[in-house]
């Protein structure tokens, strides 16, 4: 979760946490080995003040403890214990060998007569002082030497209160110059690490910022040296450079498949008005050479009269198709119905018959911009006339799915080629070459959010479009 | 006299007493100075001997009068001091009235400290503070501390006291044990080292006053007669010594001068009066009664 949600940080705040997070790691490592020479060196503190204390008293009270005195070695303790020598020694006991205590610096808490034992349940060894964080009292058990043999134990209980206080201020002091140390330390060094990677937030936010296209660096914001950031940004300038040449290319060559296109619609429409215009003039003609004759006239004037009808159909199906390049106006059944009508005279110059089947609902066509429609239709028609033989099929299906409007376009002529595939399926540049206008439709489906379909089955070529085309619930218009 | 009555011997003579004179006067005839030969005075326990001020102060007003330095000797026990006195270790010493009735035959009295306006005091029987004994009888089986065996107030008066009620004072306390000063005798009960201490009544109240925080650690649960202060005694064979003759006289003109007045200031006397073998007969009334258990 938090490796996922620190893959998520920006670079630059990402390096300079981790910089922290070490310096905190090391602040601890630190602060341990502080601490624990601090409490060795409170031992041997300890050890050589308790064998100092024992070897003094051992001195003094050798022949008292020999004599079991109990007055001197209560007065040499308390002597001792007045005099400030052992301000650390809570409690000083002295029992004889067989473990009896002689006299104690305090004799109500360890009275004479009564056994050591029940204070050397807790005691340590001289020369194995352990002192632990929550102890404010140690007691150590000593033999007490006198001539080179043991006469009795010295047991000694030592406030360490002092020390356990030592620990617990050198652990605050620690923590909170560790903390102070790190936070200035992570502090710089996110704004060290920010300013090194500054080019780097560049270089991303040039990445993002163009739609599609990555964004060129201007110079002034290139870092000055021949450094490896700089090195990148300017590989990344031309990089941006050749997909920048890319799509201006791409872009030609789709403004030069629309010219073809138009080409030969224009092509098209000539050879559509070129064909009534022969029988329009022969009907003027019969006009003219049999003006008497009205029946002669008035069959010929309605032949003219239909001729006309025609071109001026056929002028308004070109005209709608140019004008609904600027407009909004939404996808129609009667957009299919002029492409039929542009269409005619190609299919009748190679006498091909043309199966026309539209099943969608008006409704979810209107979901779709009509220019981009009209654009795709007409090519993929085109395409297929100039694919099917003299003589050949075409076939246009529009239909619907669930959210989806599919319109098929099927010839029988040879197939795609592999490069015209591409042209249709693939994003990369292509070659020029055969499949004219499939580049065109290519681009405006993949702007719909559509998909393109291919197959060759039993001598027939589909190209299958799909397009989104939800009807929102509530209008169920769109 | 009571002494002389209670040994049923006169004092000795002296032939030895005479050839101690006479080693004396030679001495001092040879000696180059006073100075050289100091006036040599045991001390015990029988005062605050730890207080320096009050060691200093005795000295200076015993060497003002004696006109020679004062050699103050301290020994540990009275046994010693009164050993010391009567090898002629020292020339005077302040001793118990016990062993100056122990000896009385040989030592004779230079004078008798005067304290609170009578030459006596009392032995004290002291607990700590909290203790609830009411007396003698509730401290039975109990750990004691006896300032000295030699001592009246420290020894002498609870073991008597003892054997008066019949009973045997060895078996009397769980454990007893000597300190060698009723000071010490005042920490040991203070701070309960022992359940109880025999103490003397005029070292307890000195204490009460120059170390109230020691003193008022115990308190005092039995009192005893008023028996003789603890005198400062000679050998009787040097009675008559000239520097003895001195220091009677400097002894008992203590409150004229200014050194002596401070002297007794220092340790809470009124003056230091010649005194009588008579002030001791509460002391050898205990002595009697302790004979045959020693």
């Amino acid at each position: 979760m938090i490796g996922r949600w620190l893959l998520r940080m920006p670079l630059a705040a990402r390096a300079p946490l981790l910089a922290a997070a070490l310096m905190v790691v090391v602040g601890l490592v630190a602060s341990q080995q502080v601490l624990l020479s601090l409490t060795r060196f409170q031992e041997a503190r300890l050890r050589e003040l308790v064998q100092v204390h024992v070897d003094g008293l051992s001195v003094a009270l050798g022949p008292s403890v020999l004599r079991e005195d109990v007055w001197e070695v209560f007065d040499t303790l308390d002597r001792a214990r007045a005099a400030g020598q052992a301000q650390r020694m809570v409690l000083t006991v002295v029992a004889d060998r067989e473990g009896h205590i002689l006299a104690a610096t305090d004799p109500r808490t360890a009275p004479t007569g009564s056994r050591v034992g029940a204070f050397v349940a807790t005691a340590q060894a001289l020369d194995a002082i352990e002192v632990s964080a929550s102890d404010d009292r140690i007691t150590v058990l000593a033999p007490l030497t006198y001539q080179g043999r043991d006469v009795g134990e010295i047991l000694t209980a030592l406030d360490v209160s002092d020390l356990a206080s030592e620990r617990r201020w050198t652990v605050f002091w620690l923590v909170l110059g560790n903390a102070a140390a790190t936070g200035v330390l992570a502090l710089a060094g996110y704004f060290a690490m920010r300013r090194m990677l500054r080019p780097i937030s560049t270089l991303a936010e040039r990445m993002g910022s163009g739609v599609g296209q990555p964004e060129l660096i201007p110079e002034t914001e290139m870092p000055r040296g021949n450094t490896e950031v700089g090195r990148l940004l300017r590989t990344y300038n031309t990089l941006a450079r050749a997909v920048r040449d890319e799509a201006e290319a791409r872009r030609r060559l789709a403004e030069r498949e629309r010219f073809v296109s138009l080409g030969r619609l224009a092509s098209s429409l000539a050879h559509e008005i070129n064909n009534p215009l022969g029988g329009l003039l022969n009907a003027v003609d019969t006009i003219g050479r049999y003006a008497e004759r009205p029946d002669v006239v008035r069959q010929s004037a309605n032949l003219v009269e239909r001729g006309l009808k025609h071109l001026r159909d056929v002028s308004a199906a070109a005209l709608e198709h140019n004008r609904l390049g600027v407009s909004d106006a939404r996808f129609a059944p009667h957009d299919l119905e002029d492409l039929r009508l542009l269409i005619c005279p190609e299919l009748e110059s190679k006498r091909q018959t043309l199966s026309w089947t539209v099943s969608a609902d008006p409704d979810r066509m209107a979901c779709l911009p009509a220019a981009v429609m009209r654009q795709v239709v007409l090519n993929l028609l085109l395409n297929a006339t100039a694919a099917a033989p003299h003589g050949g099929r075409v076939a246009l299906t529009v239909a619907e799915t669930a959210d989806r409007l599919e319109v098929s376009v099927e010839d029988d002529g040879p197939g795609l080629t592999d490069i015209a595939r591409a042209r249709l399926q693939s994003p990369d540049a292509q070659r020029p070459g055969a499949g004219i206008g499939l580049g065109v439709v290519r681009d405006l489906v993949a702007g719909l959010g559509g998909s393109i379909a291919c197959e060759r089955c039993e001598g027939r070529t589909t190209i299958a479009v799909a397009v989104p085309a939800a009807v929102p619930v509530e209008t169920e218009a769109c | 006299m009571v002494m002389e009555k209670l040994a049923g011997k006169p004092r000795p003579v002296s032939r030895r007493r005479l050839i101690l004179t006479g080693a004396a006067a030679i001495a001092a005839v040879a000696a180059p100075s006073d100075a050289a030969n100091p006036f040599r005075f045991g001390l015990t326990p029988v005062f605050l001997d730890n207080d320096a001020l009050v060691i200093d102060t005795l000295r200076a007003a015993l060497a003002e009068g004696l006109s020679r330095p004062i050699e103050l000797v301290q020994r540990r026990t009275y046994e010693e001091v009164t050993g010391l006195l009567l090898q002629g270790g020292v020339d005077a010493a302040w001793l118990c009235g016990y062993p100056f009735l122990q000896h009385n035959r040989a030592l004779t009295l230079m004078g008798v400290p005067v304290w609170r306006g009578r030459p006596a005091y009392r032995s004290y029987l002291i607990v700590a503070r909290r203790d609830v004994a009411q007396g003698l009888g509730d401290l039975a089986g109990g750990t004691h501390a006896f300032s000295d065996p030699d001592s009246n107030s420290g020894w002498l008066v609870t073991v008597s006291d003892i054997v008066r009620t019949g009973r045997r004072p060895e078996r009397f306390f769980s454990r007893s044990i000597f300190t060698y000063g009723h000071r010490n005798v005042v920490r040991a009960v203070a701070s309960g080292l022992t359940r109880s201490g025999s103490v003397d009544g005029y070292v307890w109240e000195v204490l009460a006053l120059r170390e109230p925080g020691l003193a008022e650690r115990t308190r005092v649960v039995a009192r005893s007669e008023w028996l003789g202060f603890p005198p400062i005694v000679a050998r009787s064979d040097r009675a008559g010594d000239a520097d003895l003759a001195r220091l009677r006289e400097v002894l008992h003109r203590m409150p004229e001068t200014v050194a002596g007045r401070r002297a007794l200031a220092a340790l809470h006397l009124d003056a230091i009066s010649p005194g009588s073998p008579d002030l001791y007969g509460g002391i050898a009334g205990r002595m009697r009664d302790l004979k045959g258990l020693r």
